[in-house]
């Protein structure tokens, strides 16, 4: 109780929490927050121990939430059977191309509007404003069509690709670059800096807090979308990334040999856990980005 | 001329890759979309002219206005369901000290859990024998067990909760921050002025709010609009598609081949879609400028 004695700002200060009704409130939102994180927490936990349950008791009655034993070689059969590594790697290849095209490609054109304003940039801008409104799944069909038209069907290149033509990255970028200093542009631009070199020289060192945020985004996106990944790469299932696999594993559960449900929760668990490593590495970044963007994924 | 060429050249350059990217992803999909719904179609060849019948046919399509009802319940039960909680929990967030560093992260969670993990992992819960999850969960209240995702009426509302689930968290963030950057000197004066707790939520931290609370209502809606990996990986759309959403409805058409002339419908619905989420984008904007 100590932290509420010197409590000083907020709707509630020490003052309130002298008095008895203010202290019951304040358990009781403890309470309500407490209830609320069970809820977060739980289908995780309940996903990862199911995980470790055979089929059989998976599909019987009585419901436990603990299975009969953990076998940890269990993972290590699956992950052997599965080489799941390889869609590991395939993830990885995959995240780092989109960081890279994402990075660069919102990156140059938010600078390209937002500072050296070439003739024309306004139209442009509305252009980009106005793919906002377009899911790519929208025109997913014509889209396919274009990929194959120009071969890329099978490669990784339009999954890279995509995400440099994101309108919220754009935004991102352009929000921060409106934000700099003109001085700095105009004395680099009487110093005789061509507008590539001011791009290198100023632009991207002064990005990084950015940069961090629109990679954060990126990282999320490109580790957890899986349908134009499932349609660009079907039949190539030595290229799929972790999401396709388990997309491809749901799809034929039970339908193949092996495919059972309790080894889905398990390929699941094992995804969420890169995740969650990422997550505690960049915590700080991810919550305020998050805040600060108003944007979700 | 050649100057306005010479001093625009670099910029033009510069822009020239990323404007390459959205014409291939973007805008071309999108033009090609509006000139398929406008012809018959084999596949992705244009057959006939034939000017709005997509559209008619489409509109007359039980499936197509089943789809948009969906959709719209969709949007209801999100904000029935997914809307106040946040606003509620981020007052709380605010006011706790102890652990509020665990408290925010665990209720982020959720968040960064991919969107195929999530709704895998909810379609099992939501299992519907005796003793699934949620079911020995209710009969520890007495409450008989459900078929959850096999009701047509609980169907959309218990896919809504998946999605809140998985995205309240990050809502709650962004409440949060808004609400941690509040000017302390309001609240001291009211406290001076002698306000109770609910008059200091009611005149201080919720006008402080009404900006973020109306973008993000907006945001929401379109971003529920657009519903479509959810329901099509946790119930294809069923029972008796009592759950498929528009884009389902589209991936549906041109993927599934049912339909002969399935490529030009789904290209019709595709342009009406974007019709409406046009004028929702429009809206969002508008009021997002107000706020800066």
């Amino acid at each position: 109780m100590e932290h509420l004695k010197s409590k000083r700002d907020g709707l509630l200060i020490f003052s309130d929490y002298k008095k008895t009704p203010f202290k019951i409130l304040y358990g009781l939102m403890v309470l309500i927050i407490m209830i609320a994180i069970i809820v977060t927490v739980f289908p995780p936990i309940w996903l990862f121990l199911s995980s470790f349950k055979s089929a059989a008791e998976l599909d019987s009655p009585p419901f436990t939430l603990f299975p009969e034993k953990f076998k940890l070689s269990k993972v290590v059969e699956l992950w052997n059977w599965l080489q799941f590594g390889r869609y590991y790697l395939n993830s990885l290849w995959l995240i780092l191309g989109a960081l890279f095209c994402s990075i660069l490609f919102n990156g140059l054109l938010a600078y390209a509007i937002s500072i050296v304003k070439p003739v024309g940039h306004k139209i442009v801008f509305t252009l980009v404003m106005i793919s906002l409104m377009v899911p790519v799944i929208l025109n997913m069909g014509p889209l396919l069509q274009n990929i194959r038209n120009v071969g890329m069907t099978g490669t990784y290149l339009p999954l890279w690709l995509v995400h440099g033509a994101n309108p919220f990255y754009f935004i991102l970028f352009k929000v921060y670059f409106d934000q700099l200093p003109k001085t700095l542009f105009e004395q680099a631009q009487l110093d005789g800096c061509t507008k590539f070199q001011m791009f290198r020289k100023i632009v991207v060192p002064l990005s990084r807090p950015i940069v961090m945020v629109v990679s954060i985004f990126t990282v999320n996106a490109a580790w957890s979308d899986f349908l134009l990944p499932y349609l660009v790469l079907s039949g190539e299932s030595a290229k799929q990334p972790v999401m396709v696999m388990i997309y491809s594993f749901y799809d034929n559960l039970g339908r193949q040999q092996g495919l059972t449900l309790d080894r889905l929760l398990m390929i699941i668990s094992i995804s969420i856990i890169p995740t969650i490593i990422f997550f505690i590495i960049f915590q700080k970044q991810i919550t305020s980005s998050v805040a600060t963007t108003g944007i979700k994924e | 001329m050649n100057k306005v060429i010479k001093k625009n050249l670099g910029g033009w350059l510069i822009m020239l890759p990323s404007i390459v990217l959205f014409i291939f992803f973007v805008w071309l999909p999108l033009a090609s979309n509006v000139s398929l719904s406008l012809f018959e179609t084999v596949g992705y060849t244009k057959v006939k002219f034939i000017g709005l019948d997509n559209y008619k046919a489409v509109l007359n399509d039980p499936v197509f206005v089943k789809a948009f009802m969906n959709t719209l319940k969709y949007t209801f039960w999100s904000i029935l369901i997914g809307f106040a909680f946040p606003i509620f929990l981020a007052l709380l967030l605010s006011e706790i000290i102890h652990l509020k560093g665990l408290f925010r992260t665990l209720i982020y969670f959720p968040n960064i859990v991919p969107g195929l993990a999530v709704v895998i992992m909810w379609k099992y819960l939501f299992n519907p024998e005796p003793h699934g999850t949620l079911n020995a969960i209710l009969e520890v209240f007495h409450i008989s067990p459900q078929i959850w995702l096999n009701s047509q009426n609980l169907v959309i509302p218990l896919i809504v909760l998946t999605m809140t689930w998985k995205g309240a968290g990050a809502t709650t963030l962004i409440y949060l921050a808004t609400i941690q950057g509040i000017d302390n000197t309001y609240y001291e004066a009211s406290r001076i002025e002698g306000a109770t707790l609910w008059q200091r939520i009611r005149h201080i931290t919720l006008p402080h709010l009404i900006p973020t609370i109306r973008m993000l209502f907006i945001l929401q809606i379109i971003t529920v609009f657009q519903v479509f990996y959810e329901p099509l990986v946790m119930t294809s759309g069923g029972p008796n598609n009592s759950s498929i959403s528009l884009l389902q409805l589209i991936y549906k058409y041109a993927y599934m081949r049912e339909d002969p002339n399935g490529i030009s419908k789904a290209a019709a619905i595709g342009v009406i879609v974007a019709i409406m989420l046009f004028i929702l984008t429009f809206v969002y904007l508008k009021l997002t400028k107000e706020k800066e």
